[in-house]
């Protein structure tokens, strides 16, 4: 680019009080426009780039997790919730029921104590507790049971699943999301997780 | 290749032409220093841009939300406090740098023909951003921000004709609620940048149009505004933004305590580069004319006059005059901004004021921070329910008119009365001169240590000695020495005050029952309940019940069950419901039930009987604020670091 600037056109005839007409504007060398537009681009980037670190705040690891003990949920150092229905609650014919889970929602700078997070499908095989979560792996409607069917069905796109949770189509990527579970005297604890959809792979979300 | 596609573009876009246009523009005289106020300007409102989107990013706009986006923004995000503290501040050194362009313009006489519609321009821009600044102040819903432009509103109001109807259209309603916030918001973000950058960009195409008002006599030769100009235009932003983030990082941007309807703010001021108008209004005689001429005739008067400026400027000594106009402006609201600190510096309430709102700020972050963290009704609930931050303000309305705290009213500030040496005091009341008032009962800050329980024993017509300064003391002693009946509590006189005088104090004090001293102490301080604090030996407790209870001392000597003999529940379990003789159970004395008791009936026979003088505030508090009281003084409350009023009690008449 030359620096031997032609003055832009209209600016001299309209230039009433203008001295330099005629004036050549002098040659700069590199280093001084060099120098001009790294200057300029600093000023403008750091602010730019402190910006973009409080954009991506996201994408940081967070010190803070769901906590315990302040909203009447109980939950263990695993990450184990204590659900409100008993062992003995549960009929004993293994028929699925389906529960509310509560848990102490995070919500950037709300803590929200006792909150229903998701729900669970359970049901009690020869003493020992089984839990899927309702969400479907296909797409995240919620899973419902269809007692004349004896199956886990999906309304919303025909998913089904066996009662083990085994899927029964082709229209689930994998079977349903089965959930830990832990069985301490008459109480039911779970690790209740949610999972990525449409993938054969059960991944934690 | 990269010069095939420059051609390629060019021919499609004329960028060429465009580029040239608006890097070579020609300085005559050459690039100087004082023309980067108008870049420096347009590069902090750059700045503001990349911020303000940033920060738009995790504002909420709401009542609940508002407040508690701006501490996360502050005190959890990624730089948040960086990104916040630039914004804070480069919007202040706008403002500055307007008064410096202004100043350059109208001195250097760039604002005469043909230049007379940019320095228009200029003007509605000056206007732009401080409404920028005016809106901005109010988002992080703290109490300085609502209540300063709770001035703000009231002022439009006061606007002729339309006044209330643009207050409520501003305020999206008769009061400030979430669409306060979303109009402001609105503004600010929106309507108000919009505006900026339209005029704006009329403001540059105007000055290109006759091109920069050369400062003459020019000092060198012509030169174009790419690279020389930009040299100097990017030290300029370099230096303003150098200043903003010092600002930004060694003082940080403030977020006061969330703004509650329900508690005036009393150290509410606008922003500094509107306290000269603040002050303005405070003067008697402005007062006088009304709201409407000190906040909108005068200065819309004065901003008149100045944007006349290329008018009178055709004139004779029209430009002269403009220079001194725009001179004595300069002064007097510098003047006026002096006068306004200087007076807050002296203001004892204010600065009183801006302390609590420190310590208030300093606690909601400690309670926001703590495991419950803020709860959906908003940050201010969590203050409002805590003892720490409303005890000291039930005290101060309901305790201190007798009572001190560490001397101060539990908010920090000394309570004053007309002098009564004074004349002015008979005559013309609100004219006497202040002094500080004389306590009428004891200090509480340390009720139920060990320190008061000693001062009880060995010192109690001094302990109780406030007492006398009261009006119903010297009523009372008025009446006694008239001959009636009256029974009251005499520091100097009474049973427990002949008692201490005579006997205890005599015996308690005694080197060799120093041991024993400690132990009373101790038995009568583990009856508050507070072991975290107090770390009682238990066993030297027992002790001390064996002597109230008629143990002998070191010495010999014993108390006997002199103390039992009226305490009659000295040590027992403390029942709300025992019967009493009008002297005060010391069974769980200064613990959170007593003290219930206690506030709720004082002259209940469990307590002083007829010889109470205090209110009862069974009827005067709600149950709700008689807790938080009561939890404060028993130090009941989430562990705190935040540090506390300073004690003032030196400052006590001796």
């Amino acid at each position: 680019m030359s620096s031997h600037a032609p003055a832009p056109p209209g600016a001299e005839g309209s230039c009433a009080d203008c001295h330099c007409s005629g004036h050549t504007p002098p040659r700069r060398g590199f280093l001084y426009k060099f120098a001009a537009g790294a200057l300029g681009l600093l000023a403008g980037a750091i602010p730019s780039i402190a910006g973009l670190a409080f954009f991506l705040d996201p994408l940081m690891p967070k010190t803070r997790k769901a906590g315990s003990g302040t909203g009447g949920v109980v939950k263990d150092a695993d990450g184990f919730i204590k659900m409100a229905i008993s062992v003995e609650g549960l009929p004993n014919d293994g028929a699925p029921q389906k529960f509310t889970v509560f848990d102490d929602i995070i919500n950037a700078w709300n803590k929200q104590p006792n909150q229903p997070i998701g729900a669970v499908w359970l049901r009690k095989i020869n003493n020992q507790v089984i839990a899927f979560n309702v969400t479907c792996p296909h797409l995240g409607c919620a899973i419902e049971h269809r007692n004349a069917q004896g199956d886990f069905y999906c309304p919303c796109h025909t998913s089904a699943f066996a009662l083990d949770g085994k899927k029964l189509n082709q229209i689930p990527p994998r079977d349903m999301d089965s959930l830990e579970v832990k069985v301490e005297g008459h109480d039911i604890w779970i690790k209740f997780q949610n999972f990525r959809g449409a993938t054969s792979e059960k991944v934690v979300t | 290749m990269m010069q095939q596609l420059l051609a390629w573009l060019d021919h499609r876009t004329g960028i060429k032409g465009l580029m040239h246009e608006a890097l070579f523009e020609r300085i005559p005289g050459g690039a100087r220093w004082r023309y980067v106020w108008g870049s420096a300007l347009v590069f902090t409102f750059s700045l503001q841009m990349i911020t303000g989107i940033f920060l738009l990013t995790a504002y909420s706009g709401s009542t609940q939300t508002a407040w508690e986006s701006v501490y996360y923004i502050q005190e959890q995000m990624t730089l948040g406090w960086l990104v916040r503290g630039i914004h804070h501040f480069a919007a202040q050194a706008m403002t500055v740098l307007l008064a410096f362009h202004l100043i350059q313009i109208i001195v250097d006489g760039a604002y005469k023909a043909p230049r007379e519609v940019n320095y228009w321009l200029g003007l509605i821009l000056m206007q732009i951003v401080l409404g920028l600044g005016l809106t901005g102040y109010l988002l992080p819903w703290d109490q300085k921000g609502y209540y300063a432009t709770q001035v703000s509103t009231k002022i439009m109001s006061a606007t002729p004709l339309v006044g209330p109807a643009l207050q409520t259209i501003a305020q999206g309603g008769n009061e400030y609620g979430h669409a306060t916030i979303s109009r402001f918001l609105a503004m600010h973000v929106v309507i108000l940048p919009a505006a900026l950058i339209g005029f704006l960009a009329l403001h540059i195409y105007v000055f290109r149009r006759h091109g920069i008002h050369a400062k003459t006599p020019l000092k060198a030769a012509d030169a174009t505004f790419w690279p020389d100009q930009v040299l100097k235009d990017a030290v300029a932003a370099l230096g303003v933004l150098a200043v903003v983030m010092g600002f930004a990082i060694f003082k940080g941007a403030e977020l006061n305590p969330p703004a509650d309807p329900a508690d005036a703010f009393e150290a509410a001021r606008p922003e500094w580069y509107f306290l000269f108008l603040f002050r303005f209004l405070k003067f008697e005689a402005v007062e006088h004319l009304g709201l409407a001429f000190g906040a909108i005739h005068f200065p819309g008067f004065l901003f008149t006059v100045l944007a006349a400026a290329p008018l009178i400027a055709r004139v004779k000594w029209g430009h002269k005059f403009n220079v001194a106009f725009l001179w004595l402006i300069a002064g007097g609201a510098g003047l006026l901004t002096v006068m306004a600190i200087v007076e807050d510096n002296a203001n004892d309430d204010h600065q009183m004021a801006l302390r609590e709102a420190e310590r208030d700020s300093h606690r909601i972050r400690e309670l926001a921070q703590s495991d419950t963290m803020i709860p959906v009704d908003g940050a201010v609930s969590l203050l409002r329910k805590d003892p720490f931050t409303q005890g000291p303000k039930l005290f101060a309305k309901h305790c201190a008119g007798c009572h001190r705290y560490e001397g101060h009213n539990g908010r920090g500030r000394l309570l004053m009365t007309n002098d009564p040496n004074d004349p002015a005091t008979q005559n013309n009341p609100s004219h006497a001169k202040k002094v500080v008032a004389q306590p009428e009962a004891t200090d509480l800050a340390d009720f139920g240590s060990r320190d008061w329980m000693k001062a009880v024993l060995l010192d109690y017509s001094k302990h109780f000695g406030p007492l006398k300064n009261a009006q119903w003391f010297k009523d009372d002693s008025k009446a006694k020495a008239d001959g009636k009946e009256v029974e009251f509590i005499h520091p100097d006189e009474s049973e427990m005050a002949a008692a201490v005088n005579d006997e205890y104090a005599k015996l308690l004090s005694k080197p060799e029952n120093a041991d024993d001293l400690s132990a009373v102490v101790e038995f009568l301080v583990a009856q508050r309940n507070r072991a975290s604090v107090d770390k009682i030996d238990e066993k030297l407790a027992a002790r001390g019940q064996e002597i109230l209870n008629g143990g002998k001392l070191k010495d010999g000597s014993e108390i006997g069950n002199q103390c039992s003999n009226c305490h009659d529940k000295l040590g027992s379990k403390f029942e709300l419901t025992d019967s009493g003789n009008g002297y005060p159970d010391l069974a769980g004395y200064g613990s959170k039930e007593w003290l219930t008791a206690f506030l709720k009936n004082p002259g209940s026979e469990q307590f002083y009987g007829k010889k109470n003088r205090m209110p009862a505030y069974g009827d005067k508090l709600r149950s709700d604020e008689l807790e938080l009281l009561v939890r404060w003084m028993t130090g009941d409350y989430f562990p705190t670091h935040v540090a506390d009023y300073a004690s003032r009690k030196r400052e006590l008449p001796k």
